[in-house]
């Protein structure tokens, strides 16, 4: 191949100052997530629930309409009744919880694993951007779909209640929902993308910080439900992941937790948690930026 | 000057990486040579501000390496040693990404990608995925993303290591062109010491944290020592033995070529002088050529 098939030209624009320095960095890691194999299923896939809520929220505004499906049983139709109850059900759902995992697993394991074995730190870090900017920019990737499928659907349940019911009952009867939903979205979002990137940066190897994210998740509730099952204390379901965002989400909606601890227990695990994150992904950025 | 360093002290723990750097270097094309650990890519890490020196001061373009760095970044093309392309992507999506992390505005940054990856030579390989490139392929792209967004001063790192002869000298080139034409002052660091003597007028040689000599190549070799290839008859033994008494390093070759590195204080005078003390005829009388490896091998003590 012929070299400087073109000569050189000095660029003549300007630099730009961006008030979000790391938004190419986001972007490009959302636009390379779409490349992965089985991501797309598993993106898809992940509203399902929403969907379900969703409908779920036409068909409480339509009983009437939909009475034949629960011809028969007592009391069944309660779990329509689109409430605070509802939308923990669907913030705090396993399956939710599950696939948010799961996309985290495809899409997320690799935001800094890839960059530590391909050695591209060191690009990033000899252009104008700090190690805040990196650090956000792939809290962000992670970020984005995970508010997709929280802040996004919990958000659209609202507007969904409010236009098929034709007024603002649910605001008035709840006016904590809105702050509700977007508080739990911000948390349970920015819990799972700090968790997701610590486990990338623990690794250069993208499968094992992807069986990382998905062990570490699932062996904490087990080891829950073992020692539950043996002590039977409360107090264990602090171990698990799952179980200690599920407190959180019930306390945030005002449902009653489904253990008897505080919650505000299980919200400084998570915090805790996050923090231990931000340590040791500056600490990890640092690490491979001064030492080859 | 683009780069001045006044006594530069960092170390790695108890290891003194840079034990104080006094360096002042201008326009041109300048390499950067030393053994391994002596201190080359701690140097250019501090000054593209990865590390902070534990002593001392230095300006990169003007700007302070402790509290600008920001600012020598932008300005600054790093093209590092090892592989560090981000899998999946292709040449222009990466060469653009990279022009856009250094302050261009995205569709500029993707039109000044085109340009120059055709001006590297990738120009018919911009859309193809980087897992596909070769060695050379990826040196080159490389160099791109360095100068995407129009370095005035750009850093490259071991720029020719893992390339064919062919793929070498065209990288070679690249680098002599955009030394001598493009108003880009280029610090090459690298081992490969005809590469450096081949696209570089000046160099600055470090040894154990220090610099041990810099400046312009020719006029170097020329102060550092003068070497004079010499035929004799006679007892060499005596001869050599004389000659090493005076300072001089002397090899034999096979062909029974005496070479005789004079020191830098040392008149050739004193070559006769020696050889009329212990009787030995002086045959032939030639002053040599120096190359830059020579100069290297005296400088920083190895043969």
């Amino acid at each position: 191949m012929p070299i400087a098939e073109q000569g050189y030209t000095h660029w003549t624009g300007h630099f730009v100052d961006r008030r979000l320095p790391w938004w190419p960095i986001s972007r490009l890691g959302i636009k390379m997530a779409f490349k992965r194999k089985f991501f797309k299923f598993a993106f898809a896939l992940s509203f399902l629930p929403a969907l379900i809520f969703a409908v779920g929220i036409y068909i409480s505004e339509r009983l009437e309409d939909f009475q034949f499906m629960f011809k028969g049983r007592k009391g069944s139709m309660s779990f329509l009744e689109v409430n605070p109850l509802y939308f923990k059900s669907y913030f705090g759902g396993d399956f939710l919880l599950f696939m948010m995992v799961m996309m985290m697993v495809l899409g997320g394991a690799g935001l800094i694993a890839d960059d530590l074995r391909s050695n591209s730190l060191q690009l990033y870090f000899s252009r104008p951007i700090r190690k805040g900017d990196y650090l956000l920019g792939k809290l962000a990737t992670a970020g984005f779909f995970l508010l997709l499928f929280t802040l996004l659907p919990g958000l659209l349940f609202i507007l969904l209640k409010i236009i098929f019911a034709g007024s603002f009952k649910l605001l008035t009867a709840y006016p904590w929902i809105l702050p509700a939903v977007v508080l739990d979205s911000l948390l349970v979002s920015v819990f799972f993308a700090a968790y997701t990137l610590l486990v990338s940066s623990l690794s250069k190897n993208r499968r094992y910080a992807a069986i990382l994210i998905f062990l570490i998740y699932f062996f904490s509730d087990i080891f829950f439900s073992i020692f539950y099952g043996i002590f039977h204390n409360p107090y264990f379901c602090l171990l698990s992941i799952k179980a200690d965002l599920q407190q959180v989400t019930a306390a945030l909606f005002r449902v009653k937790p489904a253990f008897e601890v505080p919650w505000i227990y299980s919200l400084l695990v998570l915090a805790g948690l996050v923090l231990a994150c931000g340590v040791v992904l500056v600490r990890k950025t640092r690490g491979v930026e001064v030492i080859k | 000057m683009n780069i001045e360093l006044k006594d530069l002290r960092f170390s790695y723990g108890p290891v003194v990486a840079l034990a104080g750097v006094d360096l002042s270097l201008g326009e041109g094309a300048c390499g950067l040579l030393g053994p391994n650990g002596a201190g080359k890519s701690t140097l250019l890490r501090i000054l593209l501000g990865f590390l902070r020196p534990d002593r001392g001061e230095g300006r990169v373009l003007g700007f302070d390496i402790r509290h600008e760095q920001a600012r020598i970044r932008r300005l600054v093309g790093y093209m590092p040693e090892d592989d560090c392309l981000i899998p999946g992507m292709d040449a222009v999506t990466f060469t653009a990404y990279f022009g856009e992390l250094s302050g261009m505005p995205r569709q500029e940054a993707m039109k000044r990608a085109h340009d120059v990856l055709f001006y590297v030579g990738l120009g018919e390989a911009r859309y193809r995925s980087l897992e596909t490139y070769s060695a050379g392929m990826k040196q080159r792209l490389k160099m791109a993303q360095a100068l995407v967004h129009d370095p005035k001063l750009l850093f490259l790192d071991e720029p020719t290591s893992n390339l064919d002869p062919q793929g070498r000298t065209e990288v070679l080139e690249l680098i002599k062109d955009i030394s001598s034409k493009k108003d880009i002052q280029v610090l090459v660091s690298s081992h490969i010491l005809t590469d450096i003597e081949y696209t570089c007028s000046r160099v600055v040689i470090l040894n154990q944290g220090k610099v041990a000599a810099q400046g312009d190549i020719d006029a170097l070799k020329e102060i550092r020592f003068s070497l004079y290839e010499i035929t004799t008859k006679g007892d060499n033994a005596k001869f050599l033995k004389a000659l090493a008494g005076r300072g001089c390093k002397v090899e034999e070759t096979e062909d029974g070529i005496l070479k005789v590195y004079l020191p830098a204080d040392m008149d050739r005078r004193g070559i006769f002088e020696a050889a009329v003390r212990e009787s030995v005829q002086i045959r032939t009388f030639i002053r040599s050529r120096t190359s830059l490896e020579d100069l290297f091998a005296r400088t920083v003590g190895v043969d």
